[in-house]
Order: structure tokens, then C-alpha cells, then sequence
């Protein structure tokens, strides 16, 4: 064997095998144990889950019982930061108050309707399941963005059930032992969240991004970039059925967005400040009819029949009256029209008469001048004829019509 | 014959590494601090240096142990942090058993080839058998962080042997 190689080996045999003087294992021995548990993790045998749920909950205990001096410093930090922030957040505070106040009002309306228009549609949710749960763990790892709850299977905590900081989306829990779970945060690069982006409706899939936003993926980016309004609102779209619609969870800044190539959307919740979340499951609303309901649920089927005709009625006379509204409407139009049309020909039957009553005058003017020439001498007051009449005078003008026949008085 | 004093100093020199290591581990002082382009993993750091430096200081099973509290807490698959950890003792040992005159230079350059090694397997492990999705620009930035804040423990780590034990010991 080469001599540079043989060292190679020996150095390598040295370290996998040697034993320090305090070493109670060698290194070879801890490394076949590792691989040993990685390939059993694979497998869901009843005993190493079991053992896992131990081991994880001792893990998780004692983690949470080491971060007590750390989270107590950090809490106090928090509490000082507050308490010098304290008044400029009481002016904030107060003016969005007035203005929610407002809005209040405006928003219980509309959850109502919104409420009533989705169970029109079947699509109306009612919360099966709720519990609080305090986290006990929220470090973060490069690999996986999770925190740990203190609530586990013995709490009613099932996979899959949503997690909420208030009203906003949080994650969905992954694992459950029996007195605590793991939530995997939305945050996280493996997570999935159906989405829609309101206003302009448009339905996407968001996994995490960065610790405090997301990322949108399967969309027309085009689509949201185009919209005018500075900010978007992204909802979970409940498709899938692992979250309910309508859960807000940030907002996409566009203006800021319109160079970038990917579509972020801003969590509107910071997740390393989580303390206490909310994790419950819904379902959709069933009504649950026994036999002592039967005859009222008969009863309203027949008033519900009885009213359904009479709004079959009522529709009837709504279009007959419509008709009619319609036909009432073409006779005024039309009698409108010939009310104009009669007053354009009165117009024109005035305009007539005028032109008329002008060529009258305009006849017997050109008669007068025409006996005029003819009678002036006749009629014309002159030096030798001073009984005569004087021109232009009503006398003048009689006798010229008269044909100069003046009559005597 | 060690004095009382000597020994309480020799108690909390042993037993410093081990309660960093846990502490670390089990603490939400998690190293990957509140910056977006900042993380380094100290456990590596930790364990590299003492497994190099200090061979009996740090125990293979506590090694082991802290490796399954860490895959635990973090939600990893159990025992790839186990065998991470250990896999990094194996390097730090067998640079020992190479090296002569020890230099902290080839230490540092050794210690980086080393965790690429380890983050490439933990990677592929996972991508492979878990089908996990990676973030990788954030690992390159905790490797990056690792590797460069190594030089900085690694004085640290001295400068309190020295300053407990004495440059003698």
C-alpha cells in the first residue's frame, strides 16, 4: 500500500474508532445509531412513534422551561420599548379608534350579508373547533419555519387544523403528541396556502418567502401589476378545504412590487412575536332535524311552498305590470311626439297667415299705386283744382281707390 | 495535588462547552438573529472547535443527544442533526490525527470544506427522502456566516481557557 494512502487510513480509522479517555462510545458506533434512527423515521411503526411523541415532549418541555430566564429578559425589553412608545401610541390609537368606530357599523352590516349570501351558495363555515394554545417554542430554523403549541391530541388538536393570531393566519399543525404540537408557519418555503387577491379576485397559491412575507405563485402577475389601487388584499381562497375563505393574511404593496419579478405579499402579523394562538377547525353548516322537528319543518315546507307560489304570483303581476309600465310609456312618448309635431304645424299655419296678411298688403299697395298712376291727376289737389284732396292724406287714398268717383256729403 | 479553587476552575472549564452546546440548542437564542442576510449556526462552531482543540471536552454521546434535541426542536427528521454533529467530529478528529503543527488558518479553510460537505448531505437527505424545499440563499448566508464567525469563536474560546486556566495549562 502506498505509504500516503495507509496514512490516510489509519488517520481515518483513528477517528471513527478511537475512544477519548472520557468517550464512552466511539464515533462509528453514534454514527450507525443516527442512520439507524433516520431509517426508522421512514417507517410509522407504533413503538418509535410512541417513543418519538416521548422524547419530543420531554424535548419540547425542557426547551421551554431553558427559554423562561431568556423569554422573561426579552418580555421586559418589550415592556420598556412599550412603555417609552406608550403616548405617540395612544394618539394613533385614538384617531383609527374614531375611525373604526365608523366603520364598525358599515362592517357588522356586511358580515351579515355576506354571511346570508354564503349559505346561499353552501359555502358557509361554522368553527367546529376551537382552542387556545400558548407557544412554547418559536425558534427559528433554516430549514423549517415552526413553532411549538402547548396543546396536543389530549386537547382535541388534530393535523391539518388551522392556526390563528387573532383573526389572521398563522399556519396549520403538521405534528401532534399529546400534550404539544408543531404548527408549520405560513411563512415557511414548504408550506402552501390557496389564496385570492381582492379586489380584483384572482386566485393564486402562496409559500413562504422571507420571515415576514410570502410569496405568490400559479398567477397572472400582469393581472395584479395592472390594477391601479396602491395595495391588494390577499385572503385564503378556501380551496382545498384545509383553511376557510376568507382568513386575511397580508397585503401586496404594488407600487413597490411593479420592478419586481416576484408578487410578495406582507404578512400582516409579525410571527416571532407570537405568544398565544387560536387553532380551530371548521365545517360546513348542517342543520340537524330530529322527529319533534319534523311536523314544524313540514309546516314551514308548506309555508315556504304557500309563499313560493304567491312570489310565483307576484312575479306574474310584476311582469304584467312592467308591460305595461312599458306600453304606458310608448302612447306618452308618442303622444309626446305629435304634441311637437302639432305645434311645429301650428307654428307653421302662424307663419302662413303672417306671409299671408304681408301679400295682402303688398296687393293692394301695388293696386294704389297702379290707380295712382292712373286717378292721381284726377284726385291731386293742384293750384287749379284746389276742392281736391292733398297726397298721401285717408281722402287722397279714397278717392284714388274709388277710381277718382269722389262722393258728396 | 490540585487546591479547591483549581478544581471548581477546571469544573466550569469542562462543563462550559457542553451547557454553550445545550443552550444553544434548547434556547430560543438561536443564532439566526432578527437580520434577513445575517445566521450562522453556532453549533457547528462549538463543536468543530472543542472536537479539535479538546478532544474529551464534549462528549460523543452528549454530541449525539444535542443532535436529537436540535432535529426535535427544529422539526427536522430525527437523527440528521445527530449525524451532522458527529460526522464534524469525525473531521475534527481526523485533522487532529494529521496535523502536526497546528495552524488556525488551515483549521478555518478545513472546517469550511467541512460543513459544505455536511450541508450538502443534510440537503440531498432531505430534498431526497422528505421532499423538503430549501431556501438557498439563506443556507449560503448560514454557511457563509459560519464559516467566517469560526475565527472569531475560535479566539473567544481560547481567550476564556486561558483566562480561566492560565496560559500554562
Amino acid at each position: 500500500m502506498d505509504p500516503s494512502r495507509e496514512d490516510f487510513v489509519i488517520a481515518i480509522r483513528s477517528a471513527f474508532l478511537r475512544k477519548g479517555n472520557k468517550q464512552k462510545f466511539s464515533l462509528l458506533s453514534l454514527i450507525l445509531f443516527s442512520i439507524i434512527l433516520l431509517i426508522l423515521g421512514n417507517f410509522n411503526f407504533k413503538i418509535i412513534d410512541f417513543n418519538r411523541a416521548i422524547i419530543k415532549e420531554i424535548i419540547y418541555i425542557s426547551s421551554f422551561i431553558t427559554s423562561i430566564p431568556e423569554n422573561s429578559a426579552k418580555n421586559t425589553f418589550y415592556k420598556i420599548s412599550d412603555h417609552f412608545n406608550h403616548y405617540d401610541e395612544y394618539q394613533i390609537s385614538k384617531s383609527k379608534l374614531k375611525e373604526l368606530a365608523n366603520k364598525d357599523l358599515e362592517k357588522t352590516i356586511i358580515t351579515f350579508e355576506n354571511i346570508e349570501l354564503k349559505k346561499l351558495i353552501n359555502d358557509y363555515f361554522v368553527e367546529d373547533q376551537r382552542t387556545y394554545a400558548k407557544v412554547l417554542i418559536d425558534k427559528e430554523s433554516p430549514f423549517l419555519r415552526s413553532i411549538v403549541i402547548n396543546k396536543g391530541s389530549k386537547n382535541g388538536v388534530k393535523i391539518g387544523m388551522a392556526v390563528y393570531d387573532e383573526i389572521y393566519l398563522v399556519g396549520k399543525v403538521v405534528e401532534v403528541n399529546f400534550i404539544t404540537s408543531r404548527v408549520l408557519l405560513i411563512s415557511d418555503i414548504n408550506s402552501r396556502v390557496p389564496i385570492t387577491i381582492q379586489p380584483i379576485n384572482l386566485e393564486g397559491i402562496m409559500s413562504g418567502f422571507d420571515k415576514n412575507s410570502g410569496q405568490l405563485q400559479y398567477l397572472n402577475q400582469d393581472d395584479a401589476i395592472d390594477y391601479d389601487k396602491k395595495k391588494l388584499i390577499v385572503v385564503s381562497s378556501g380551496i382545498g378545504g384545509v383553511f376557510k375563505s376568507g382568513i386575511p393574511i397580508g397585503e401586496i404593496d404594488i407600487q413597490n412590487k411593479k420592478n419586481s419579478k416576484k408578487l410578495i405579499v406582507d404578512f400582516y402579523r409579525n410571527f416571532s412575536q407570537l405568544k398565544y394562538v387560536k387553532i380551530s377547525s371548521h365545517k360546513k353548516e348542517n342543520i340537524n332535524i330530529d322527529q319533534s322537528n319534523k311536523k314544524t319543518f313540514k309546516e314551514n315546507n308548506i309555508k315556504i311552498k304557500e309563499i313560493n307560489s304567491q312570489a310565483e304570483d307576484i312575479k306574474v303581476l310584476r311582469q304584467q305590470a312592467i308591460i305595461s309600465d312599458r306600453v304606458q310609456y310608448k302612447l306618452q312618448s308618442e303622444n309626446t311626439i305629435l304634441r311637437e309635431n302639432l305645434i311645429i304645424e301650428k307654428n307653421k299655419v302662424k307663419i302662413m297667415n303672417k306671409k299671408k296678411d304681408i301679400l295682402i298688403v303688398e296687393e293692394n299697395r301695388i293696386k294704389f299705386l297702379e290707380l295712382d298712376s292712373l286717378y292721381s291727376r284726377k284726385c291731386k289737389k293742384n293750384f287749379f283744382q284746389p276742392k281736391l284732396f292733398k297726397v298721401g292724406t285717408k281722402e287722397y287714398k279714397a278717392c284714388i281707390l274709388s277710381k277718382a268717383v269722389i262722393k258728396k256729403n | 495535588m490540585i487546591n479547591i479553587t483549581d478544581k471548581k476552575k477546571y469544573i466550569l472549564y469542562k462543563y462550559t462547552p457542553i451547557f454553550l452546546l445545550y443552550t444553544s440548542i434548547l434556547n430560543e437564542i438561536d443564532f439566526n438573529l432578527e437580520f434577513k442576510y445575517f445566521s450562522f449556526n453556532f453549533a457547528y462552531i462549538l463543536i468543530f472547535y472543542y472536537s479539535l482543540k479538546r478532544e474529551d471536552s464534549v462528549g460523543y454521546l452528549s454530541i449525539f443527544i444535542a443532535g436529537l434535541f436540535n432535529d426535535v426542536i427544529n422539526g427536522l427528521p430525527m437523527g440528521i442533526s445527530s449525524l451532522t454533529y458527529l460526522l464534524l467530529c469525525t473531521a475534527a478528529a481526523y485533522l487532529r490525527n494529521i496535523t502536526l503543527r497546528p495552524n488556525i488558518i488551515k483549521d478555518w479553510i478545513f472546517f469550511l470544506i467541512t460543513i459544505l460537505i455536511l450541508n450538502f448531505i443534510t440537503y440531498s437527505y432531505l430534498i431526497i427522502f422528505f421532499n423538503y424545499e430549501i431556501n438557498y440563499l439563506d443556507q449560503a448566508i448560514n454557511i457563509t456566516g459560519t464559516f467566517l464567525l469560526y475565527l472569531l469563536f475560535s479566539y473567544i474560546f481560547r481567550f476564556y481557557e486561558n483566562s480561566i486556566l492560565g496560559k500554562s495549562n
